[in-house]
This record gives C-alpha cells, structure tokens and sequence, in this order.
C-alpha cells in the first residue's frame, strides 16, 4: 500500500497541529477552529463536546477532509489530509473513514443491506463475501431480519445502526460521527452507543463523536471540550464516569 | 472501477424510478412532445410521398431522359433521336429490377397556342402515347368529363377545365393548336376536344392541353422523336440508384451525358423537390420549438431532483464518491430519463401514425380550394409514413435534449460541498 501502511504503526489515527478555520474576513471574521492542536490514537473512543457554535462539526470535518483548512495540518493515519487533492480524499473517505451524521444518512433507494455495503460495492469486494460481512454484523448489532427494508421504513435508531454498519464496514480505521444520537430517544441512543462501543473493542475502530448530550459523554474513554474553536479540556476517564467540568458554563 | 460505474448506473436507475412516478408530468410532456413530433412527422413523409408520386405521374416520371439542353432551350432542335429513344428503353429495361418498373413512354412537349373564335391562349401541349402512359397517367385518373385518349385516336384532345373555360369550348368543339415545328415554321393541329381533366393544380388546369404522340409526331414532323423519355417506378425507393445503373448503361452503350440527360425527378423537378426540402426544414424547426419546451421541462425536472436531493449528495461524498461521480450519476439520472420517454414518445407516435390514422387522415382543411404543393398533387387523404431517417432524426434529438438539458442540474451537483450539504434540510 502507500507509505502510510508502514506509517499507520507509529503514527497516530488522527493528529492536528496548529489547525484554523476562519470563516469570512476582518471585522466580521469566525474562527470555527482556533489553533486546535490535538492527537488520537488508534482504538480511542473519545467524544468532543462543548456548547452549540463551538467548533465541533468544523474540527469533524475538517479531519474528513470534508473542509479546507485555513491554517495549521491536519493528519489522518500520518496522511496530511489538507494537502491532498479532492480525488484523494474522497479515496481517503472511501478507504479509511466512515461518516455518520445527526440524520439522513441513508440512500433512500437502497435497502438496509445495499447502503451497508456500499462503501465495499465501491471498492469491488465480491459480492458474496460483502453480503456475509454486512448480514454478520447486522446479526451481531441487532438488525437480523431488517436487511431488506428501504430506510423509510426503520426507526430512527434502526437508520443510525444501519449507518454505523456502513461507516465500520467501509472504513476499519476510523469513523467520524456528528451528533449521531441527536435524533434519538434515550433507549435508542443507549443502543447505539452499545453498537458502536462493541465495535471499537472487537475490531479496534476509532470512534470520535460530537455530542452535547451528558448520557454520551458518560460512555467515552476521552472527553474533548470545545470552546469557542479552541481546545479547553482534553482528558482520559473511565467509561461511565461524567467528570463536572464537561457540563460547566463557559467562561466559569 | 467496473463495480463502481454499476453502483452509481443502477443508484441513478433506481432515482429515475423513484423519480419518474414524482415527476410524472415531465415524463408526459416529453411522451406527447415526441409522440407529436413523430406523428407530424409521419403525416408529412406521407403527404411527400404523394406529392411525388402525382408529379411523377404527370409526365416527367421518376426518371427524365431529354437532350441536355432540352430542359433550358424547351426548343425542338434539342430533341430525342428515335435511335436513342429505342435505346434507352431497352437500357431502362435491363437496369430495372423485376417488379420496380412501372411505365416507360416518350412524349413530346411544346409551348404553343390555342384557338377557337372566341380566344387564343398559352398553353403547354403534350403528345402522350395513351398505350404505353395511360395506366400511369395522373391525367387518366383526373378525368371530370368524357373520356381520356385511347390508343387509335387521331384529332382528340383532352384540356384542363380552366383551358376549356377560358376557350369556351365544351366536349366535341375543335380548337386549332399552334407551335414552332422541327422546321422552324409556325404549324397548326386541329384537335377536338374529347375529355376534361381538373388536377387541382391551377396551373396545369388553365394551360395543358393533351393529344396523342402519334399525332403531335405527325403535325410538328417529328418522326420517330420525341422530346423526353419518362420513366415511372413501382415507388420512389430505388430511383437514385436505378437511375445512375441507366447513366452507366447508356453511357457503356455510347451515349453519355453530353448527349443524354438523364435525370431523377429531384433534378428534373427543382422546384418541387426544394419546396419538400423547405417543408421538412420548417416542420423541424417548428418542432425544434416544441422540444426546447419539452428540454426545459427536463432542467425543471432534473434540477429539481438535485436541489431536493442535496443531503443524499453530501453523503455520497462522505462516503467517498468523488464529484465526478456524483456529476455521472446525474446526467445519467437525466439522459436515462429522457431516452425513456423519448422512446416511450416514439411509439406513441407510432401507434397514432401507424396505428390509429393507418388508413388515412383526411387534411383538406389544411389547404383551401386548391389542393396544390409547389406544382404537385395534394389529394386530401394521407397516409402517414415513418420513415427510417427520422425515427433515427428523433431518436438523437432525444438523446442530445436528454445530455443538453441535464449539464447544468449535473455540473450544479458537482458543486455541492459534503460539509454544506449536511446543514440543509433536504
Ligand atoms: N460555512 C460557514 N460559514 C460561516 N460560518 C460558519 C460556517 N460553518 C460554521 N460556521 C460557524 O463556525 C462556528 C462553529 O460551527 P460548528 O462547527 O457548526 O459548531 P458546532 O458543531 O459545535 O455547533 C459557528 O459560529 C458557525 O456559525
Ligand atoms: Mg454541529
């Protein structure tokens, strides 16, 4: 593979050094991310929080390489994702990352099976085998049964599942989710969150998540809080616990 | 590679689906727009068919054999030989495939006058043999009052009802024919009026006046001669081709085109044949408006699939699709979409000319009185014909409607960035 392969074992999943993005200019200029410089290693389940405007989906998209940064590098797996030309990362997407968003993360023309397996249709995996993947995991993250359904006609927790599957199974080393539990009620997000702790721990698949959501941030391993574009707390802690500076007022 | 292009035909396969039950009414417009297009289409090959037909049958034939000069001069000095004549049927013969021949006659063509008492008028005269032209003859077919000639006539005549009028003379008057002879001397013909034919075409009916070869010959001193040799086909299909196989024969037989003019009828008739041309051009253009119509009705459509579909495109680029991708999923969405009810149209348009008016439509509303076409024959029933070029015309119209009107909605799904694209609504 490219050099990355030899790479992958020492760098980290993600790093950034220095990272802005600043929208418009002068006077009237935002900074979405403000100097963020921050590394994830491989298997971590971290969550990035902070208040609504702080950043999070900009710091996300960014490392998807679904935005250009303005200033400062962004790394994925020790591949410089900025510098990358658009074909490659859409390459980058296809091959190492997995998105998962608030909602409307499905083909609608597609059942549950084919947007699972899209990302391995894409990248010629026969058939046969990409269908045993996908009715594996589904068996495993509690979808057996739901393979032929078009997304119209899965719950809301069933489509997130189904999107989680996708972003796993298309992408083994990373996957960005953006307030994945946002649309979902409290038994469904608890569901997710299963689904997608599993998964980290069976195939060691790095999970970054943006919440605002206390009940998510309990179940990370890593809290990352966003203020204002800029890293104001980074810590590790045990699964369950909810350290009280994630849910202090800004500025306190 | 070979995969992906299957995921995004069958992803864009599966949207036109979803798509054409949504955007049911665009898929119509463009089913009537080609149904219609097809149909007139069809309805005006028909009505060329006849046209030429009836003016092959008027004298000229499919294939016109003169003097090379004959066409310009209308002078007896550039006649046909009798040697040539004899020649050049045996060659016609030979060159014509069993069952494509219909007719081969001489005639002889003058302008002259004609006189009673009361008047004298121009006219074009005609000797025709009624034996060798009579089942053909358009003439023959046209006939309001007495008879058309028959073989064994001497002094009859038939003359348009136009010609009769003005003259003055009814069934059995005599007129005096006047015309130039092969002598250069002033020679007069007394024929006596034995039919009345009305063509519809007013020029032929105010000033043709038919008798027979034999005595045109006679009269004019022509021997053996005549002024054209015509040749009327079983249908217009292969006329190109026979004629060049005569042009090779009568060439190989030692008379070439210095001294024969052999002609189709779109040469021999120039004016008829651009009067089809400009028809066909017209009808396109007009139809060309039609289907810009039906083309915007495909930008709505498709550009509308695109806007709705904004988030799904973020998605696809999430997922790793690049923007040429998401770019080919959508002209493909939009030029699938067309083809289909562009060919849906077609048949249609099939099914109403073939089917439906496949005996005939009646168009004598569209013209008045006078059923004419740039001198040819309008009979007031047509029958639709399809023909192999303009199913071929349509089909890529279609398909260049189809690529033309889904650039813009494609390139503007190019420009859809991921990141954008998850913050709207849709
Ligand atoms: N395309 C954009 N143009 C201008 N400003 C933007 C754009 N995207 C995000 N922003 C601004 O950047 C800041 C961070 O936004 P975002 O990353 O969405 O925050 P979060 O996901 O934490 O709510 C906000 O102030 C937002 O208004
Ligand atoms: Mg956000």
């Amino acid at each position: 593979m490219t050099p990355s392969a030899e790479g992958s074992a020492r760098n980290p999943a993600v790093e950034a050094r220095g990272l802005w993005k600043t929208y418009g200019e002068g006077a009237t200029a935002v900074h979405a991310v403000h100097d963020v410089s921050l590394a994830i290693e491989r298997g971590e389940f971290v969550a990035l929080c902070g208040p609504s405007g702080s950043g999070k989906t900009t710091l996300v998209n960014l490392i998807g390489g679904l935005t250009d940064p303005t200033r400062g590098v962004v790394e994925v797996d020790g591949d410089d994702v900025g510098a990358m030309s658009e074909r490659a990362r859409a390459q980058l997407r296809l091959e190492r990352i997995g998105f998962v968003f608030q909602a409307f993360n499905l083909l609608p023309v597609l059942t549950a099976l084919e947007n699972a397996e899209f990302p391995l249709m894409l990248r010629g995996v026969e058939r046969e085998e990409r269908r045993k993947e996908v009715l594996e995991l589904f068996e495993h993250i509690g979808l057996g049964g739901l393979e032929d359904r078009r997304p119209g006609a899965l719950s809301g927790g069933q489509q997130q599942r189904v999107a989680v599957a996708r972003a796993v199974l298309g992408a083994p080393a990373l996957v960005l989710a953006d307030e994945p539990t946002a649309n979902l009620d409290t038994a469904a997000s608890d569901a997710l969150l299963d689904v997608m702790e599993l998964l980290n721990q069976e195939r060691q698949v790095t999970f970054i998540f943006c919440t605002h959501d206390p009940r998510v941030m309990r179940r990370a391993r890593r809290i990352i809080r966003l203020v204002d574009g800029h890293v104001e707390r980074d810590a590790e802690k045990e699964p369950g616990d909810l350290p009280s500076w994630v849910l202090e007022p800004v500025g306190a | 590679m070979m995969e992906r292009a299957q995921v995004i035909g069958s992803i864009a396969l599966r949207n036109v689906r979803r798509q054409a039950r949504r955007s049911i009414l665009t898929a119509s417009a463009i089913v009537l727009g080609i149904g219609l297009l097809m149909f007139i289409r069809a309805l005006e090959a028909g009505a060329h068919v006849m046209y030429v037909d009836s003016a092959t049958r008027m004298g000229t034939g499919h294939i016109s054999i003169e003097h090379p000069d004959f066409m310009g001069s209308q002078d007896l000095v550039h006649r046909l030989a009798a040697g040539d004549i004899a020649l050049a049927m045996q060659e016609v013969e030979g060159a014509s495939p069993p069952g494509e021949l219909g007719a081969v006659f001489p005639q002889v063509n003058v302008g002259g006058l004609a006189q009673t008492a009361a008047s004298s008028i121009p006219v074009r005269i005609s000797g025709v043999d009624p034996e060798l032209e009579g089942e053909v003859s358009f003439f023959a077919d046209k006939i309001v009052e007495g008879r058309y000639l028959e073989p064994g006539d001497q002094l009859e005549a038939i003359v348009g009802v136009g010609v009769a009028e003005r003259l003055r003379v009814e069934l059995g008057s005599r007129i005096v024919l006047m015309a130039e002879g092969t002598g250069g001397e002033l020679e007069s013909q007394l024929v006596i009026v034995s039919g009345l034919f009305r063509t519809g075409v007013p020029e032929v009916d105010r000033g043709v006046v038919q008798l027979t070869l034999s005595t045109a010959r006679e009269w004019l001193e022509l021997d053996g001669d005549a002024t054209s040799l015509s040749v009327v086909l079983a249908s217009d299909d292969r006329t190109g081709q026979i004629t060049q196989e005569v042009r090779e024969r009568m060439a190989a037989a030692g008379a070439g085109p210095d001294r024969l003019a052999i002609r189709p009828w779109w040469e021999a008739m120039p004016d008829l044949y651009a009067g089809l041309r400009a028809d066909t051009v017209q009808t396109y253009i007009m139809l060309l408006v039609l289907l810009a119509i039906v083309a915007l009705a495909v930008v709505n459509s498709v550009l509308m699939a695109v806007l709705n579909r904004t988030r799904e495109f973020g998605v696809l680029r999430a997922l790793g699709l690049n923007r040429s991708a998401v770019g080919a999923m959508v002209m493909l969405e939009g030029v699938v979409l067309t083809l289909a009810s562009g060919v849906a149209g077609m048949l249609l348009g099939f099914a109403i000319a073939l089917g439906l008016f496949g005996d005939g439509i009646d168009i004598s509303g569209l013209f008045g009185e006078e059923l004419s076409f740039a001198g040819a024959i309008v009979d007031p029933v047509v029958l639709p014909v399809v023909q192999f070029v303009d199913v071929a015309a349509i089909f890529i119209i279609v398909v260049v409607i189809g690529i033309l009107a889904t650039l813009y909605p494609a390139w503007h799904a190019t420009r859809i960035e991921p990141a954008e694209a998850m913050k709207t609504d849709e």
